[in-house]
């Protein structure tokens, strides 16, 4: 049972952890997690997401390293790619892979490790600030445990010039294994940064993926975040991505979901200046058995704000795909802007589609507007373009690619786009 | 702006029209529930034992439910046992005509504009009147019986048809469905009994209006409509109750039956006290409204105006069991000072080729909140489902809330889902374009909402359409800031 893995892991972790602010952090990060307990269906949050196939499995959360990984890396498409590279491996830092090529030396691109000894100022700031613990379970428990994870830090005015690879792997070889790596990424006023955040799995015992990312933007900053899952074989991944935004933010967030047994993708949006700017992008193409649950919320804390919203889905096999998008305008958040939809593309009998897009709203002078699509391939463009002698299968991919590359582009970096959209049609 | 809060004032100030209470000698059950007060209740209505057996069943399974708490709504806890479960004028012999009810409650349904004196036949309805927990009189009984349609309140069909209610009470909403339902079944008192035979076009609107007017009772009220193959009916509701300062429980139940090419269309229009500006009093509204359609290319169709109660809380559904039956449900629900609505619908596709169709139109005007809750869901063997959900708010001043929950679960490939929903608020450019044509403001504005309604409004029967529309005028009569 993963629930007495992760007591003893903790009561592991607490011997030798340092007193300190940090330690009484995680201790009451647990204390919550001990008090909630992993959600259940019960929970409206969860009902449509069962963590039983992870909870009944035991996980470790170390475990050496195999050659597997390097491989794995340099065959990637995001290895390709000129960047900064933060590789993780179970949680892990890996030295030999990781490389930063940023010049400019106020840049911080870093491990969590690293920046609680030389960034103390600025974590201690900003860290466990956004992503809130109470209620949160998973949330807690990663706090509680976290191993390591990516830091990131941009001051004021400054730009990243490449992209900042943040690569996770999951080695499963020997056994089931448990990561939960940390993010926390800050950008300070007027400030840009590109990410990439990426998971693997290797291995042909079960992994477990619980990570957190927490997000500030300071004024005007703009914030790049692409997200794209792969994690192969009998993987399990759980996924809260906080950002809060300050006034006149700008914030692309796109989340590629390709591959992954169970994918629980929770994406939070705090707006807490006027003239921000937020768009959620996504994708996810399923197969066999495959269960992705995206679960976001935009939360239009201030006046005229924008947010844009798009998740679009492929399903195949008797794989499941949940969607639960939430904007909540809040009282005197007026003139805000909010459009939100999700489709669905049902390509067997056998796939389900459970979705619930949320309006919530406390303001009156507001244009938000929701839609939700589920069905097979429309049949207009299908007979447009065999009524130009474009065979069945042909047409079909094309406009089955068309639906997903328009979700693909919304990423800025075109090498990666190719790449991506390669990886799209061989999944189709 | 000064102007505006002016108007505000005169109309919190209006008087809920219904609110008068009639001075009638009531015969009602202690307060509370217990085993003996269902034996009451069945005991008074001269019950035979199946009856009661199935309402002990009810309650014994209600008293290890707790009353559910995901609503996205406040109220306070119901104090079960302090209420009085069974209300009912004073009579001693049974009505034969009339002539015989008590002239000071046909004055009240006089009062509320319901013709209970068949003279009035240029109306066209068949009224089921029911006051308190019973049934106090069922018009133009003698014309529907020489076509074969049963009217009757609830109690008379236990005793004249038990076959038909035997076969069908309960079907639909078991009484292990939910709470409400639960108790429901334990202590329902009266309602409406519908039966058309077979082929039957039932030539007149059925419709029953609900009155509550004794002090701390509940109302509970239990209406059935079948529709025999081929048939067809179209049923009203309507309900108001008197003003008082505590809240009221209506939790009724309503079951449709629509068998092989058959047609129901249900329409209500709600109208309890909402309770004074301050959210003091009103009507909680906590029904339970559920039809099936059994039978292949059968119809469902509800149709809702809410603009009364405290909270509503109500999602009327339909199941669509029979291959190309379809469902249809439209609702204005409106919301004003401190009310509060979660309402919508459910639409469970399980048959070949369904189809449904969702209009919800929520206006939230004052500190209100309007809530829109929606399932549609596609089971695995319902073969090109189709469904269209729309569902607009409207925001009038910037205290009160509008929210949107729709749940979408899809199970087969061939089904065609869309949902589309807005929220906006009455653009002020609107209401230029009218005031510059010489309109009023209040007047511009009560346009403007019928028009956002229209499409609701429109499959009201017509007396009603005209009702509904002077409702949603008063209900919203300055309420623009």
């Amino acid at each position: 049972m993963l629930l007495e893995t992760i007591k003893k892991d903790f009561v592991q972790y607490k011997a030798q952890a340092e007193q300190g602010e940090f330690l009484t952090l995680r201790e009451q990060a647990f204390a919550e997690f001990e008090k909630l307990g992993f959600p259940t269906t019960k929970h409206e949050e969860w009902k449509y997401t069962n963590l039983k196939s992870i909870t009944d499995k035991t996980f470790q959360s170390t475990c050496e390293i195999k050659s597997l990984v390097n491989e794995l890396f340099n065959a990637s498409i995001e290895s390709k790619l000129t960047a900064n590279f933060l590789v993780f491996v179970n949680g892990s830092l890996v030295n030999e892979l990781s490389k930063i090529i940023e010049q400019d030396n106020n840049i911080v691109i870093s491990s969590i490790a690293a920046a609680r000894k030389n960034n103390q100022t600025i974590f201690n700031q900003h860290f466990g600030k956004y992503a809130k613990v109470e209620g949160e379970a998973m949330n807690a428990l990663n706090t509680a445990l976290l191993s390591d994870g990516a830091f990131v830090f941009v001051p004021k005015g400054k730009t990243v010039t490449h992209p900042v690879v943040i690569f996770n792997i999951s080695d499963a070889s020997d056994l089931n294994v448990l990561a939960q790596p940390r993010n926390l990424i800050v950008a300070e006023e007027s400030s840009s940064v590109t990410l990439v955040e990426t998971y693997y799995a290797v291995g042909a015992n079960a992994s477990f993926t619980n990570v957190v990312t927490e997000t500030y933007a300071g004024k005007n900053a703009h914030v790049e975040h692409y997200k794209i899952q792969q994690q192969g074989g009998e993987s399990y991944q759980n996924n809260f991505t906080q950002i809060f935004q300050e006034a006149d933010t700008n914030i692309n967030h796109v989340t590629l979901t390709l591959d992954g047994t169970m994918v629980r993708n929770n994406l939070h949006f705090y707006m807490n200046g006027e003239h921000c700017n937020s768009l959620l992008y996504g994708l996810y193409v399923t197969d066999n058995k495959d269960f992705v649950d995206n679960h976001t919320r935009v939360d239009h804390a201030k006046p005229n704000c924008f947010s844009d919203e798009k998740y679009k889905g492929i399903l195949k096999d008797q794989s499941t795909a949940v969607f639960n998008g939430k904007i909540m305008v809040h009282l005197d958040a007026q003139k805000t802007n909010a459009y939100q939809r999700n489709q669905n593309i049902l390509l067997s009998d056998d796939a389900t589609v459970n979705t619930k897009p949320q309006l919530e709203i406390f303001a009156d002078d507001v244009k938000c507007t929701h839609g939700a699509t589920i069905g097979e391939l429309d049949e207009e463009p299908m007979f447009y373009l065999r009524s130009r002698g474009i065979p069945e299968n042909v047409a079909r991919k094309l406009l089955l690619n068309a639906f997903a590359d328009d979700i693909a582009e919304k990423i800025k970096i075109p090498e990666l786009v190719e790449l991506l959209e390669n990886l799209i049609d061989e999944k189709l | 702006m000064a102007e505006e809060v002016d108007i505000i004032d005169q109309v919190v100030g209006q008087e809920y029209k219904y609110g008068f209470t009639t001075d009638i000698e009531m015969e009602t059950a202690p307060k509370g529930l217990t085993e003996d007060t269902i034996r009451f209740i069945s005991a008074k209505k001269n019950e035979p034992e199946w009856m009661l057996e199935y309402r002990l069943k009810a309650f014994k399974y209600w008293q290890g439910l707790t009353a559910p708490n995901w609503q996205n709504f406040n109220y306070p806890s119901v104090d079960y046992q302090d209420i009085i479960y069974y209300a009912a004028p004073k009579e001693k012999i049974k009505l034969d005509s009339l002539d015989q009810v008590d002239p000071e409650l046909l004055k009240t349904f006089e009062k509320l504009g319901i013709s209970l004196s068949e003279q009035k036949r240029l109306t066209g309805v068949a009224v089921d009147a029911v006051f308190d927990s019973v049934s106090i009189a069922t018009t133009f009984k003698d014309q529907l019986k020489e076509k074969g349609i049963i009217f009757c309140s609830m109690s008379e069909a236990v005793h004249d048809h038990p076959d038909l209610v035997k076969k069908y009470l309960s079907s639909v909403v078991p009484y292990t469905d939910n709470f409400f339902a639960a108790l429901n079944a334990a202590v329902f008192s009266d309602g409406s009994f519908v039966y058309i035979p077979k082929g039957v076009r039932c030539p007149m609107e059925l419709s029953t209006y609900f009155r509550i007017n004794a002090e701390n009772t509940g109302q509970f009220e239990r209406t059935l409509i079948i529709a025999d193959e081929g048939s067809y009916v179209s049923y009203l509701e309507g309900c108001t109750a008197p003003m008082r300062d505590e809240n009221q429980l209506h939790a009724a139940v309503v079951e449709l039956i629509a068998l092989e090419n058959a047609e129901i269309k249900y329409s209500t229009v709600q109208n309890w006290y909402p309770g004074d500006k301050n959210g003091k009093g009103g009507i909680y509204n906590f029904v339970t409204k559920r039809g099936i359609c059994m039978g292949d290319n059968s119809k469902i169709s509800w149709t809702q105006v809410e603009t009364g109660s405290a909270i509503t809380w109500k999602y009327p559904s339909c199941i669509l069991k029979g291959d190309n039956s379809v469902g249809e449900f439209f609702s204005v629900a409106v919301t004003n000072n401190m009310q509060q609505a979660d309402t919508g619908t459910k639409m469970i596709h399980i048959g070949k080729n369904t189809k449904s169709r969702i209009v919800s139109k929520g206006i939230s005007a004052g500190k209100s909140h309007n809530t829109y809750r929606g399932l549609v869901k596609v089971n695995k063997k319902a073969d090109k489902a189709r469904n269209y959900t729309q569902c607009d708010s409207m925001l009038i001043g910037d205290r009160s809330g509008a929210h949107t929950f729709p749940y979408i679960e899809i199970n087969n490939k061939s089904a065609m889902v869309e949902h589309e929903a807005s929220t906006s608020k009455i653009g002020e450019d609107q209401i230029f374009y009218c005031n510059q044509r010489g309109i009023g403001t209040e007047e511009a504005i009560s346009l403007i909402v019928n028009g956002f309604c229209r499409e609701v409004l429109n499959q009201l029967p017509m007396e009603f359409a005209v009702e509904a529309q002077k409702l949603l005028a008063v209900s919203l009569e300055g309420s623009v800031g």
